[in-house]
């Protein structure tokens, strides 16, 4: 039986059809936001996790910043080993920060911290965060062996046998580090929070995107060179990325419905800091540097301070979702539905 | 509902034991595992009265959340919470029949809400300690001493129940009183309910109860009375499948503060992890390309 058909439960059609955009010189067209029909004196529907934003964003940025270093160090040493030396000692204290930094800031935000290691007692495919349990898990213990593998390495240059162990570990950090880098994406899309489930896709996209980039930009502070104009253009690449699903991602709440959770505090901190300072502006002096090479920091450090801005917003837009039952009931409409026939279908 | 036989053999009016199999007594519903159990709650007979409220604070042994009134109608309760595992909503409507009813007769709708215990429970789906099971009674219960307050589930919730206790800092929601249904013992709203708006019994059995409730009303004129959480209605939507505690309604689901048309967070995993590591991925084989070109 097709819900969206049945009268009883079906939603009162809107006034006005959904806005069309026929070109596109025209601005995007503004969905309708919010739940037009009724609420339990306007009560919230749903409950907003218990999660301090600025912890567990905190922790994203970390997990996102030491992966994508991990991942980006790694590929760099084994396309041009001599050039990079420079650049694997540099990563080795990346790599190190999600394990040192990250881990206790996720323990920190538990409610019974002193249980944490009951995330070691299963692993589920149908919970992100025990997928993330054992991602970390294995990212830590190889970041851990390839930098004191590759550290101790160092002193001893007859020993080949310990450059041989930092490699693989390097290797298996790399791996681990690109899901590290990602899958605190699917860990917010699979909840019943709106905006956090609205646009698993380009959520995903941005995430990965906005760690390569702190990655690459981490990895270029105090670098010269041409190995800081590959990092540069790098960074600049995943901004690039970053910014096509920020886009992507946007339409889609619209899409939904829910696009009014941006006209909150949160919701501006993440269009106006994350995305127009953290996103847009460093991405801007990236393409008027990266002909001649740039020398400033500016691009690199706005960088950074734009991920962990956008990681922390978009965990407290997620919250507005949550608590509005206007747009919690919104975005619980047949229509939204997957495989639902409805012009907002297209995936994101 | 017939009377059970064996009640004719409780003449005592005190007891100093359990009665073995008690719910076959005063639900006609004999508690054994293996089976599907859950709540059919049927609006229509509800009364208000909050006796289910209170069986279950005193059951569970559940500190109150508001002492003080709302002024929304009857509910001082609010919502569920880690202390709260029933919640009666109260929703005063001017006039529900135009044809039977004088404006100032009964235009209230109330609700008894509870935990919906899911097929596929978002919650369960989400626990990475493996704190929140499927029951032998195909319930949903937190095991309390393996919870560690991570939060996760209650986000994942798609009906707003299960909440973190500031108190313990543990998860707290609706057990389907899981110690009593060991014991062959009605949970204790069904069981304290006066209308039975809230049937106990086994799901099968009260999903097709609630199908000829819902064809009774039909025929008494109630024409828009209709079942939320089983197989294939509202409330079941998104791969959720059925939902074991479901409710027969009278207005749209957004009237008593539930979703038309929740969804399965678990199905979200795979399209996020996918196309997050194909954009790290494309842009690894970008920067590989980058650093081993010669020029
Ligand atoms: S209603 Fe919420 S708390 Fe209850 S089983 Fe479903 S997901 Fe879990």
């Amino acid at each position: 039986m097709d819900l969206a058909d049945r009268a009883d439960i079906a939603p009162p059609t809107p006034e006005e059809p959904p806005p069309v955009r026929r070109h596109p010189s025209e601005p995007m067209p503004r969905w309708p936001s919010g739940w037009q029909g009724p609420t339990y004196y306007g009560r919230a529907q749903l409950k907003a996790a218990p999660f301090e934003n600025g912890v567990v964003g905190g922790y994203i940025f970390f997990a996102g910043l030491s992966g994508a270093s991990a991942l980006l160090s790694t590929i760099a040493s084994t396309a041009s080993p001599r050039a990079s030396a420079a650049l694997e000692r540099r990563a080795r204290w990346l790599t190190l920060l999600a394990p040192v930094l990250g881990a206790p800031l996720l323990i920190y935000d538990l409610h019974t911290p002193k249980r944490f290691y009951n995330m070691l007692r299963v692993a589920k495919g149908t919970s992100p965060m025990s997928i993330g349990t054992w991602i970390l898990s294995a990212f830590s213990a190889s970041a851990f062996l390839a930098s004191g593998a590759g550290w101790w390495g160092d002193r001893r240059p007859n020993r080949r046998g310990w450059r041989r162990l930092s490699t693989l570990a390097r290797w298996s950090s790399a791996l681990a580090g690109a899901g590290l880098s990602t899958y605190t994406a699917a860990l917010l899309s699979a909840t019943s929070t709106p905006l956090w489930a609205a646009a698993p896709r380009s959520l995903a996209a941005r995430f990965g995107a906005s760690s390569m980039a702190t990655g690459a930009a981490s990895l270029a502070l105090g670098q010269r060179g041409r190995t800081r104009r590959n990092l540069d253009a790098i960074t600049a690449a995943a901004l690039a990325a970053e910014l096509t699903a920020t886009l992507v991602s946007h339409h889609r709440y619209s899409r939904s419905g829910i696009a009014g959770a941006f006209q909150t505090p949160w919701g501006r901190l993440e269009e106006g800091g994350a995305t127009a300072l953290g996103l847009v502006a460093p991405l801007a002096m990236y393409g008027a540097t990266l002909a001649r090479g740039g020398r400033s920091p500016l691009p690199a450090l706005a960088t950074l301070a734009g991920s962990l801005l956008f990681r922390i917003s978009i965990m407290g837009v997620g919250d507005v979702s949550a608590r509005d039952p206007e747009l919690s009931f919104r975005f619980a409409q047949p229509d939204n539905l997957p495989g639902a026939h409805s012009p907002s279908r297209a995936s994101g | 509902m017939e009377m059970h036989p064996r009640v004719r053999e409780q003449t005592r009016s005190e007891f100093d034991t359990l009665i073995p199999d008690e719910s076959e007594l005063t639900a006609n519903v004999r508690i054994e595992p293996g089976r599907a159990y859950g709540f059919f709650t049927d609006t229509t007979v509800c009364i208000g009265c909050k006796a289910c409220e209170v069986a279950c604070k005193e059951w569970n042994n559940l500190p109150a959340d508001n002492i003080g009134l709302t002024g929304e109608s009857y509910d001082n309760t609010g919502a569920l919470s880690a202390n709260t595992w029933r919640h009666v909503s109260f929703i005063e409507k001017p006039v529900l029949r135009h044809d039977l009813q004088q404006p100032f007769q009964s235009g209230w709708l109330m609700m008894s809400d509870v935990c919906k215990h899911c097929h596929n429970a978002p919650c369960l789906e989400a626990c990475p300690t493996g704190a929140i099971f499927k029951t032998e009674f195909d319930t949903v219960v937190v095991q309390q001493d393996i919870c560690n307050g991570c939060g996760y589930c209650v986000p994942a919730c798609p009906f707003g129940v299960v909440d973190v206790s500031k108190v313990d800092g543990k998860a707290h929601k609706c057990t389907l009183c899981y110690d009593r249904l060991k014991g062959g013992l009605e949970p204790a709203c069904a069981k304290s309910c006066p209308t039975d708006s809230i049937q106990f019994g086994e799901l099968h059995k009260l999903q097709a109860r609630a199908q000829e409730r819902v064809a009774e009303l039909h025929a008494l004129g109630v024409a828009n009375a209709y079942l939320y959480g089983t197989p294939g209605a509202a409330g079941a939507t998104g791969d959720l499948q059925y939902l074991n505690a479901f409710f027969l309604l009278t207005d749209r689901p957004e009237t008593y503060n539930l979703p038309a048309a929740p969804t399965r967070p678990a199905n979200r995993v795979a399209p996020a992890l996918t196309s997050g590591l194909a954009t790290v991925a494309g842009l690894a084989v970008a920067a590989l390309a980058l650093f081993a070109r010669r020029w």
